[in-house]
């Protein structure tokens, strides 16, 4: 006979679980059960989990949650555990989730149901109440209080009738503790006095014995208590997943603490209710089957199919007239056919109507991954690719061979996400949608600040451990600390204190367990109104109801999720736009500003329709060749920024080629130096075979799209390109890559291509198809590339003050301050009456004498100089929102006395804005000097907040009352410069490299500008700010971190590998003014980087070399050079390779 | 009632209760069910490693209370608490309870 867990808590109970899902399901398959359940406290959270892996173990599962008992103030009284009742076509199951939904929906934050509730959720008849060890009842009698314990069972039993079940758990804890055999024995009397039956559980936590001591950390987290001080932790570690026999015996023990009949009969309910919860996945929840809404929703008065065939041959003429009708009907009749075939019509159409919604606000809207290959897509407006141009495959998207929905993302302007998310909720209707959460496990850095504090390790050595963990999972902490030298003093400690060796055990034994859930970054669950049915829901931070379910959960509950990303570049896309429209209000003037030969795409009011800027500008071309493409969508980085000078794009398609290139898996696996080589012609192009030349020339030969992968399995097996994709998803995965194989050389022979010909594909198609990327992706991120390139080239000032605007970069702000005086764009200083809370261009009448940029502009767009870039208050260090909106509403000021009286700023913003000159302009007589010296001695607060004016009220003028004495001092321009950098993270006057210039006067520093003209292999100095830190996984293990510095006139990029990093230790990660020793390395005609040997803390001045430095005998030099992808190929493969991208989350190819 | 720790041999039965003692050279027998729990352990104090995967035994330890006649000689009833660590596998002798042993 076999015994069921009704009572059982996964990792997903937070803080209080252990084990995931599927080990649970394997344990208790192993076990020899037919059933489990899975009851999470406070939700469904691993829900679907389960029922898979119950699934594939060929186990019934059964659903519930363990809920806190509220009684009216909110204060939790015990829990209960609910079970749904199983078959009966998702009754149960929808109860159990809208009881769940609200549980979260209590007034005071915490989750729970009141006895009231539960007894009218009890009274469906679809929901068990489980009461046992965590129970009021239980309490009682651990209390001593057998009477009280009696009358809160007697209430129960009234509340609840038949749908009510006395747990009873022992964890044979010592006598008088929780779980012990005595407190059993006298809750299963009191049962059988009231006539209520009793089932057998045993509080499961942890799936064997092992996981008793991570719960007890796991219990000190949650209660924010060290284990020494914990009052409430698990009496012992017995809560685990006990087999049936180990089951029967406690349960003979029960009996024998009572009536010896009893046991048998404990078992046997257990059972029945376990026969009456267990629930059928596909009948109950629905299991793989997409619910989409309503037809009325949508709008529709025809079937779905009609009406989407309708409307996409209606786009033809309007997106397609210039193309050949054949290809067109060609495409189509096979897209529609597939969607037809599987049924998804009503999908694209729901798609369809949430881009329409968004459009609508006039938010900018692009389709990015797979999505992109589709016509259908393209033609509902939901992509802005035609895939007609770019040859992409509509297989990689959609195919017979597919099941589940499709992944459609839209990239939406980040700003206005929240808006939109709101707008759907409000269009489609509450009961209809959902946002969806993420779970959010423990990394290292969380998991030893919690293991620390449980263990009670001092606060400040957990701070010093914690700090130097961002970069290692917990699990390899114990291989960094012997391997990496800036963590050699800790690891030398370590040896010494016995204690860190448990913290690092008990750091291990968290790491990447759940800790809580949150509102995923862009997922929007679109259903019809049974959607409460089918998830429980929860608020989210923002307020909208959140699924409890995750993004893996999604196609296996039949939910359709859309992924609304808000991408800063499209927010910063939009403004450029409306400040261009802003200081050009008409078509010719657009025109004339931004050297715009062609001005079919600018209304006559001067907006820009980027969508029909053509794409083969020749000034962005040129822009993004000499590589200043900061600010320039996904093509800013260091690395980028290399591979575009290698490179030199020459049209839209190079783009799309250097996007898909620039990943971890093409650059490492050396498919870059190929293609270049072929390119630039200095190697004729190979092929695999003369077959292949049609999938592979447009990359000279180099596998480098999932397209190419596609096109190369169908021509050498034929199986047609929706098949292909099935076995290319499959390639690099170990279990399953080794029938592909077969296949591919079985079919391959039978077509007659010789075995030479078979290896060689094969070894292309599992060493690089696992890294391919998806075209479509690529063309759809090539995109905005190509606009931000095209708007930095046409309109600098407009684009740079989007940039600012909404950060969307990889760079700190203060790298821009340097890019803008390369772009000949000046800074307008902060000022009272001319700043906003928004960064404004402006126009410049005391024009500087007009310097040639360094980054190139479009001919015959405006001279530089005329227009520059206003800084606004909204980065300004503890200046609240509010103080942002009264001071500009308050504008214009006439004097300080003013500012005092009107702005109601606090006193401190109003000493730092005098300290950042923002009052400069009002001065009279006076310096900067003198009215900081006056605002620190002022009295504190003028009008305590709520006499002050309100926006736009005005106050009664009282006159020029402030008295500054002026002392004729001015301040230092260093000074002036580490205030900025203090309260605006901006060097906007000088550069910060400025002030250090003394202090290296000895050394012959080159600066980056004059880099370029330095033959390959020079020796330099060089000094700066830190921009970026990057440390790119390498072949073999051995790290390669890459650092770049600014230092003004541009962008140095350092490569640190092993010698040099453990010649400078630890400031390798935590300075930020570096003094550097390097080598040049020339990468293109238009890159050059330096290969780093040395390096030094600007803030240490008694470390810095002296004079002669290049010169002396004992500087270190270059040992050897490793190339990258080469030489170390024997040590890891790229399968190997692949796998630790995707265990260290380094692989970010698309969809 | 005294307190000691002091090694004990305890054989056991397929399903892991006690059958018969060894203790101080005698051999003994059970005269009555024995007792079982689980006391918990303070591993914290007690650990200098917890690696995962180290086991059972780490959190709790398993106690049985037994009631005692040697095999040979005195027919005395001994009640003692000995403890079980999973760990290192070894029985240990906790208690032995004075009055129980006099009033049987």
């Amino acid at each position: 006979m076999s015994f069921t867990h009704l009572n059982v808590s996964s990792s997903y109970s937070a803080h209080y679980g252990v084990s995931h899902p599927k080990q649970l399901a394997q344990a208790a398959k192993a076990q020899g059960a037919q059933m489990l359940a899975l009851t999470d406290r406070d939700g469904l959270y691993g829900t679907v989990k389960h029922v898979a892996a119950c699934m594939a173990e060929g186990l019934h599962p059964i659903l519930g949650v363990n809920l806190a008992v509220l009684d009216s103030h909110g204060e939790a009284q015990g829990r209960i555990v609910l079970l749904a009742r199983g078959r009966c076509n998702g009754a149960g199951y929808a109860a159990l989730c809208r009881a769940i939904t609200l549980a979260h929906g209590t007034s005071h934050g915490v989750p729970g149901l009141e006895a009231g509730q539960l007894a009218h959720l009890g009274a469906g008849g679809n929901l068990m109440v489980l009461l046992g060890g965590e129970s009021d009842v239980a309490r009682a009698i651990l209390k001593g209080n057998y009477a009280h314990a009696r009358a809160l069972l007697a209430n129960w039993k009234k509340r609840l009738g038949k749908m009510l079940r006395v747990e009873i758990t022992t964890h044979l804890s010592s006598p008088g503790s929780r779980y012990s055999l005595g407190e059993a024995g006298r809750l299963l009397r009191y049962a059988h006095e009231r006539e209520i039956k009793a089932v057998l559980s045993n509080a499961v936590r942890y799936v064997d014995p092992d996981g008793a001591v991570t719960a007890d950390i796991l219990d000190s987290a949650r209660a924010l208590h060290s284990l020494k001080n914990l009052d409430s932790c698990q009496p012992n570690g017995q809560g685990w997943l006990k087999t049936p026999q180990e089951m029967r015996q406690l349960a003979k023990e029960i009996g024998y603490a009572t009536e010896r009949s009893w046991a048998q009969q404990l078992l046997r309910e257990t059972e029945a209710l376990a026969e009456w919860a267990a629930a059928d996945p596909v009948a109950d929840l629905g299991w793989k089957k997409p619910v989409i809404p309503e037809a009325k929703v949508l709008g529709l008065d025809r079937p779905a199919m009609q009406e989407l065939t309708s409307r996409v041959y209606g786009a033809v003429p309007g997106l397609l007239g210039d193309a050949d009708p054949n290809l067109v009907e060609e495409c189509l009749a096979r897209e529609l056919g597939v969607i037809d075939r599987l049924d998804f019509a009503g999908y694209f159409l729901t798609v369809a109507e949430t881009v329409k919604l968004i459009t609508g606000m006039g938010i900018r809207v692009a389709a990015r991954g797979s999505g992109a290959s589709s016509l259908v897509n393209y033609l509902l407006g939901i992509s802005q690719v035609n895939p007609l141009t770019h040859d992409l495959v509509f297989e990689r998207f959609l195919s017979d061979t597919r099941t589940t929905l499709p992944d459609i993302d839209i990239d939406v302007e980040s700003a206005r996400r929240h808006e939109i998310y709101r707008e759907i909720f409000a269009n489609f209707g509450e009961e209809r949608v959902s946002l969806m959460s993420m779970q959010n496990a423990y990394r290292a850095r969380g998991a030893v600040r919690d293991a620390g504090a449980a263990l009670g390790v001092e606060q400040e050595q957990v701070d010093e451990i914690a700090k130097q963990l961002w970069r290692f999972s917990a699990s390899s902490f114990r291989e960094a600390l012997t391997e990496k030298p800036e963590l050699a003093a800790l690891a030398e400690r370590i040896t010494d204190d016995t204690q860190l060796d448990i913290l690092i055990d008990a750091t291990e034994r968290l790491d990447r367990l759940p800790r809580h859930i949150s509102m995923h970054p862009c997922g929007v669950i679109l259903s019809d109104a049974s959607l409460l049915d089918r998830t429980p829901v929860q608020p989210s931070g923002i307020g909208l109801q959140m699924s409890q379910f995750d993004k893996h959960d999604m196609d296996l509950m039949g939910l359709i999720k859309l992924d609304v990303l808000g991408v800063r570049m499209q927010s910063a896309i939009a403004y450029t736009l409306e400040e261009i429209a802003r200081m050009h209000t008409d078509k010719q003037s657009v025109a004339r500003a931004g050297g715009h030969v062609d001005d079919s795409y600018i209304s006559a009011a001067g907006a820009i329709d980027l969508s029909r800027v053509p794409l083969d500008d020749e000034p962005t071309f040129e822009l993004i060749r000499s590589t200043h493409t900061l600010g320039c969508f996904q093509i800013e980085s260091p690395g980028q920024r290399e591979l575009i000078g290698k490179l030199a794009p020459r049209e839209f398609n190079d783009l799309i080629i250097d996007i898909s290139l620039f990943r971890p898996g093409p650059m490492q696996s050396n498919m870059v130096k190929p293609y270049l080589e072929h390119r630039h012609g200095f190697a004729p192009a190979q092929y695999l075979h003369p077959d292949l030349i049609p999938a592979l020339a447009e990359t000279h030969g180099v596998t480098v799209f999932h397209e190419q992968v596609l096109r190369i399995l169908d021509v050498m097996t034929g199986c047609g390109l929706g098949m292909a994709d099935v076995y290319r998803r499959l390639l690099g995965n170990p279990d399953k890559e080794p029938a592909v194989e077969r296949y591919v050389r079985t079919e391959a022979t039978k077509r007659g291509y010789s075995q030479e010909t078979i290896d060689k594909v094969w070894e292309v198609l599992s060493g690089f198809g696992s890294f391919g990327f998806c075209k479509a992706h690529g063309a759809a991120f090539a995109v905005p590339t190509y606009h931000s390139a095209w708007l930095k080239a046409h309109h600098p000032e407009a684009f740079l003050a989007g940039i600012w605007e909404h950060d969307p970069g990889m760079y700190p702000k203060r790298l821009l301050v340097s890019e803008a005086r390369r772009m000949g764009i000046p800074i307008l200083p902060l000022d009272i009456n001319r700043s906003t809370g928004h960064y404004r261009v402006e126009r410049v009448f005391e024009s500087a004498p007009a310097k040639l940029p360094v980054v190139p502009r479009a001919p015959s767009s405006l001279r530089p100089g005329r227009y520059g870039v206003r800084l606004a208050f909204r980065d300004i260090h503890q200046m609240s929102e509010r103080e942002v909106e009264r001071l500009v509403a308050g504008q214009p000021y006439e004097h300080l006395a003013d500012v005092r009286a009107r702005a109601g700023l606090s006193r401190r913003t109003y000493q730092n804005l005098a300290a950042l000159g923002v009052f400069d302009s009002l001065l009279a007589g006076t310096s900067r000097a003198d009215t900081i010296a006056h605002t620190q001695s002022m009295a504190p607060s003028s009008l305590p907040a709520k006499y002050r004016p309100g926006p736009g009220q005005l106050a009664l003028d009282l006159g020029k009352i402030e008295h500054i004495k002026a002392t004729g001092t001015e301040l230092e321009p260093a000074e002036v410069v580490r205030t900025e950098l203090d309260l605006m993270h901006l060097d906007a006057s000088e550069h910060l490299i400025s002030s250090y210039r003394q202090r290296l006067a000895h050394l012959p520093i080159t600066q980056a500008a004059e880099l370029l003209q330095l033959r390959n292999g020079t020796e330099v100095l060089v000094a700066g700010v830190r921009v970026a830190t990057q440390t790119p996984p390498m072949r073999g293990g051995k790290r390669v971190v890459f650092i770049s510095v600014d230092d003004g006139t541009g962008c140095i990029d350092a490569t640190f590998f092993d010698d040099t990093q453990q010649r400078t230790g630890p400031l390798l990660f935590s300075t930020r003014m570096l003094l550097i020793h390097g080598v040049t390395r020339r990468t293109g005609p238009r890159g050059i980087s330096l290969q780093a040997l040395n390096a030094w803390d600007l803030h240490q001045p008694e470390t810095l070399p002296a004079a002669g430095y290049l010169e002396e005998q004992g500087r270190p030099q270059i040992s050897y050079r490793p190339k990258l992808g080469e030489g170390a190929r024997s040590i890891e493969s790229v399968g190997e390779l692949a796998k630790r991208m995707e265990a260290e989350g380094l692989d970010q190819r698309g969809a | 009632m005294g307190m000691f720790t002091e090694s004990i041999e305890v054989a056991r039965a397929a399903n892991g209760m006690p059958l018969r003692v060894s203790w101080q050279g005698q051999d003994y027998r059970l005269v009555a069910e024995p007792q079982r729990w689980f006391e918990r352990r303070k591993w914290w104090d007690e650990n200098l490693r917890i690696p995962r995967g180290a086991g059972a035994g780490i959190a709790d330890y398993e106690m049985w209370r037994l009631q005692l006649v040697a095999v040979r000689g005195s027919s005395q009833v001994h009640s003692v608490d000995v403890s079980f660590d999973a760990q290192t596998e070894r029985w240990r002798l906790v208690r032995v309870h004075d009055s129980l042993a006099r009033s049987a």
